[in-house]
């Protein structure tokens, strides 16, 4: 009984690492790369909603301040984004 | 028409006239509301009646009048985004504390909520007819034009959080995790309701067919030069005026009663000038004249007599 039960689990971490192989060989790039473009669009969100906070003038803020309450917790992350120095290694790497 | 509005430079009569069809609306059985955006509104004057920040105020039978008090608005708008933080996550951080601060005290945020105040007002649907007494004329077309740039502003700004959603749905769907902010839902809600209010408002100013902008010239030769500017202006953020009112016209018989001090008299023969010009330039965009009153039309009683000079016995 405890045999089968053992070999279940192999077979079952077997599957897993074929399955992370699989994911890793096919699609892991795929998914960095839309979760990287992911973080594009919400910097670009931020700086067209939020941009006076940065110094760069959008339209009257009043809405603006509607979209505030859920945007609070990206605030200081964003900001950190997009004023951090960069360098030739970001380019390449795509930061 | 539904919504009438009226514009043009300081002083010429547009919160008198607003006033003025309001009353004669409201005495025809329609259920008018006269709403002023103007900072420096007068509607409390000329109905003689305090209206400032006291809400939609009924003057008489079917008759309503609305007067902002925009900074009033601001704060509680600051204070209800406070609140909404507060309730979400506990407390306000400083630097978000700081970002209301300075976007409140913007010019441009008193006339943001006052354009808000009318985009609910209307949407609110209670009235028969929408008068408004607009700000003195550079302001009415920035405040007019905010519509639509607003309006595009959203649509991109939706148009990015929908991109954004199809990137998580594919992360989710390839990676089986999940890349969105649990909040996304509420934005979403959020945006959509702006949206909707901006695109509502930007095809009502924009519909001819419900909405009417008067411009209100008198026979000088400044509100001349200012009115054919207004016109360039609208047209650019693709607003036409329905017509251009000339205000306080002096009866031209004056000119030649031998009472009439010279004085007077060179006024007379000043405006008749300039009636030339304005029937030159503006043609068949002048749809009424309003003679120079011997006084101030202020109180319903007086802008019933006024409404009756104006409008006669009949209105389209």
């Amino acid at each position: 009984m405890d045999e089968k039960k053992e070999d279940k689990k192999r077979f079952g971490s077997i599957k897993n690492a074929i399955k992370d192989f699989v994911y890793g060989m096919a699609a892991h790039d795929m998914v960095t790369y839309s979760l990287r473009t992911r973080m594009h669009m919400e910097n670009l969100f931020m700086l067209i909603v939020m941009g006076d906070m940065l110094g760069i003038p959008v339209l009257p803020p009043y809405y603006s301040l509607r979209l505030l309450p859920h945007v609070v917790p990206h605030v200081k992350t964003w900001k950190r984004t997009l004023l951090r120095d960069r360098d030739v290694t970001d380019r390449m790497f795509g930061g | 028409m539904k919504y009438l509005l009226f514009a043009g430079k300081g002083g010429l009569g547009k919160t008198t006239l607003s006033a003025t069809t309001a009353r004669y609306l409201a005495s025809k059985g329609k259920k008018v509301i006269v709403f002023s955006t103007d900072p420096q509104a007068s509607l409390t004057d000329v109905f003689e009646y305090d209206l400032f920040g006291k809400g939609e105020v009924k003057l008489a039978q079917n008759l309503y009048a609305l007067e902002i008090d925009a900074d009033r608005v601001v704060a509680d708008y600051q204070a209800s985004v406070r609140k909404k933080i507060i309730d979400m996550y506990g407390e306000v951080p400083e630097e978000i504390e700081d970002y209301i601060k300075s976007a409140s005290a913007q010019p441009a945020m008193s006339e943001s909520a006052t354009f808000d105040s009318m985009i609910e007002l209307i949407m609110k649907g209670d009235y028969d007819y929408y008068i408004f007494d607009m700000m003195p004329h550079g302001h009415a077309i920035r405040f007019l034009s905010m519509a639509s740039l607003l309006d595009t502003w959203i649509n991109k700004v939706v148009d990015i959080r929908k991109d954004s959603s199809d990137v998580d749905e594919r992360v989710k769907r390839i990676s089986g995790k999940e890349s969105g902010a649990s909040e996304e839902k509420g934005m979403i809600d959020e945006l959509m309701d702006i949206k909707n209010r901006l695109g509502f408002m930007a095809k009502i100013i924009s519909a001819r067919d419900t909405t009417a902008l008067f411009y209100v010239v008198i026979p000088e030769q400044m509100a001349i030069m200012d009115t054919e500017i207004a016109i360039r202006e609208f047209k650019k953020f693709g607003i036409e005026l329905s017509g251009i009112i000339v205000n306080q016209v002096y009866p031209k018989e004056l000119a030649s009663d031998p009472n009439v001090p010279d004085f007077l008299k060179n006024r007379v023969k000043m405006q008749q000038g300039n009636m030339e010009t304005i029937k030159k330039k503006f043609g068949d965009r002048i749809v009424a004249h309003v003679p120079m009153m011997d006084k101030e039309p202020k109180g319903l009683e007086m802008l019933e007599k006024t409404a009756y000079i104006v409008y006669g016995g009949t209105h389209e």
